[in-house]
């Protein structure tokens, strides 16, 4: 406990570092995923958003399509994934980033379009019949009360890919996956040990330290009347 | 009670306005369906009327009030609101100035009670002042305090609120032709009678056009200045005055619709002002006068009993009811006591008159309408 402790100190700026590392990791991987299920969920759930050539079974058809391909790219695994990646974009952040993508689209497109589905069709026929456009009716009424499930989808994402970003040392990328991967390389060596303990702890705190932004940001976010 | 009586009927209050909507050969049939849901429909509605539409389930009455604000297009026929024939505005831009009220009253959860008011007048770019006065002056009508209320969310409200609310917003933009999907369908009918009384004053004061799908009789007995009866496919069976339709059905469908009761249904529309009263003879003694009943009354010249009702050996138990009244509650009054008169009383509780069962049943005199 105290050779841990004594690694722990000796080490500090090296952890905080890989801390950061591992954060923004993540960060960026699930903003890109939010950004792509977002949309494609938007577009494909009124056919008011689509061009109007664009039939209803079109529509469905593609949304159920891309969750198949979502829910597909989340059962390949890790290990192979970034493997198969290495040879298209190399080593480093970029093939983490992408991977970790693929990894974190299927919580948030899934919530977002079960969280568009569960407003009250009543709701939706009010927005229309005071004068409601397609876009204001998506932003203004759908999208805000839809907000809790696909902020959740969100967290669901982030907690996922917390702990697939460590697979990420692979491929030379960036976060806790590093010491791990050292420490159970060399294990039984001088602090591989702790290396290993290092790497998993630190994925805890990160995980600590999303739930908090979380926590703030439901609060933030949720309209009031949801709440209540 | 004093509120149901005042229900407007066509007789009490004529409508001669100009068709402010109309329906013109308007049919609509759903793709995949052969039969029309709504067929060859012509409809004027007249400038500040409450015109009500009823039929049983499926006979189009809600796909009508759409397609006046082309929440649905219609197959054919054109559809003029205020002489524009509405196909011709965007669709948007026409419903915010059409109030459109649903019986799941689809209230905006996350919205505040003065932010749901005002959604119209945001989108037509009122400033805040503005939107604030309205916001009010609405909350006042519909009978919520503004200070108690506009601050609220949906969620914390009643049925009955949620649906008050509804109405405001549906009024927000102070738009002419309001339509209404059976709005209070889902309320219990304690508070339904008193939103409808309360409308009945709200309509009063602003004279809107009406359009009001409902599926209930008396609810369209007692709103109606008009009644449309839609039969199954879409067919206008009837359009006429309330008093008509339950008087003189057009075929055998709406007299089946209209179903029995529609007698007693006719008393509620007969106001107590129009018929000729029996006389009553006020005395202090109790000496009978003739074939009149006798009234002792007090210093006040309030009635405080019977001394003598013709044909009955010992006077029946005193019950009055307000001129402003109808037949209906004066029959009510009189069942609920075991009386076989009443006494129709002026605001002032002055005796203006009697009414007695047997006239009643045998033959009720109606004054020659002074309008």
């Amino acid at each position: 406990m105290g050779s841990f402790l004594q690694y722990l100190s000796e080490n500090s700026t090296q952890l905080i570092f890989y801390a950061q590392q591992h954060f923004l990791l993540v960060l960026y991987s699930v903003a890109i995923a939010t950004t792509i299920s977002m949309t494609l969920a938007l577009l494909l759930h009124t056919n008011q958003l689509t061009p109007p050539s664009w039939r209803r079974s079109i529509r469905v058809g593609s949304q159920e399509t891309s969750l198949l391909l979502a829910s597909a790219a989340l059962t390949i695994p890790s290990l192979a994934l970034f493997g198969l990646l290495q040879p298209l974009l190399g080593l480093g952040v970029t093939p983490s980033i992408v991977a970790l993508t693929l990894y974190a689209i299927y919580p948030v497109l899934r919530n977002t379009v079960a969280g568009l589905s569960s407003v009250d069709p009543a709701v939706l026929e009010a927005a229309r019949g005071v004068g409601m456009g397609p876009v204001r009716r998506m932003v203004r009424v759908q999208l805000p009360l839809a907000w809790p499930v696909v902020l959740s989808g969100i967290r669901v994402a982030v907690l996922i890919v917390i702990s697939i970003a460590v697979v990420a040392a692979l491929i030379n990328g960036p976060g806790f996956g590093k010491p791990l991967q050292d420490g159970l390389a060399r294990l039984g060596a001088v602090n591989s040990f702790n290396e290993v303990i290092v790497g998993t702890l630190g994925c805890l705190v990160v995980a600590a330290g999303y739930e908090i932004i979380f926590f703030i940001a439901q609060r933030l976010t949720t309209p009031r009347g949801l709440r209540v | 009670m004093s509120e149901a009586v005042q229900s407007p009927t066509s007789t009490a209050r004529p409508i001669v306005g100009r068709p402010m909507i109309a329906l013109e050969g308007v049919s609509k049939t759903y793709p995949k369906q052969t039969r029309p849901a709504v067929a060859e429909l012509n409809l004027e509605v007249p400038e500040g009327a409450i015109v009500m539409l009823i039929g049983p389930s499926g006979c189009g009455k809600t796909t009508t009030l759409k397609m006046m604000n082309r929440l649905i297009e219609p197959t054919t026929g054109r559809i003029l609101l205020d002489g524009e024939d509405v196909t011709d505005v965007n669709a948007d831009q026409l419903r915010r100035r059409i109030g459109y009220v649903i019986q799941q009253v689809g209230l905006f959860p996350h919205l505040t009670v003065a932010d749901n008011v005002a959604v119209v007048p945001r989108m037509l770019g009122w400033n805040k002042n503005r939107i604030n006065r309205r916001v009010d002056e609405l909350l006042h009508l519909v009978g919520l305090e503004p200070a108690d209320f506009r601050d609220r969310y949906p969620r914390q409200l009643s049925g009955g609120q949620q649906q008050r609310v509804g109405v405001a917003r549906g009024l927000a933009a102070d738009p002419s032709v309001m339509l209404m999907d059976e709005p209070f369908g889902a309320i219990d009918p304690i508070t339904r009678e008193r939103l409808q009384d309360e409308f009945l004053d709200v309509q009063r004061q602003i004279a809107k056009t009406i359009c009001f799908v409902t599926h209930d009789l008396s609810e369209a007995v007692k709103l109606g200045d008009r009644i449309a009866v839609l039969a199954t496919g879409g067919r206008l069976a009837q359009y006429d005055t309330p008093s008509e339709i339950l008087a003189h059905p057009a075929d055998d469908f709406v007299a089946e619709f209209v179903g029995g009761g529609a007698a007693v249904r006719r008393l509620s529309l007969l106001e107590i002002s129009r018929l000729e009263l029996e006389e009553v003879v006020i005395s202090s003694d109790g000496t009978p006068a003739g074939s009149h009943p006798v009234l002792a009354v007090d210093g006040a010249g309030r009635p405080v009993a019977w001394h003598h009702v013709p044909g009955s050996a010992q006077p029946p138990p005193l019950v009055t009811v307000p001129l402003s009244g109808t037949v209906y509650d004066a029959v009510d009054v009189m069942l609920d006591a075991r009386a076989s008169a009443v006494v129709v009383v002026d605001d002032g509780g002055q005796p203006r008159g009697a009414l007695r069962w047997d006239a009643l049943v045998a033959d009720l005199r109606i004054k020659e309408p002074s309008r």
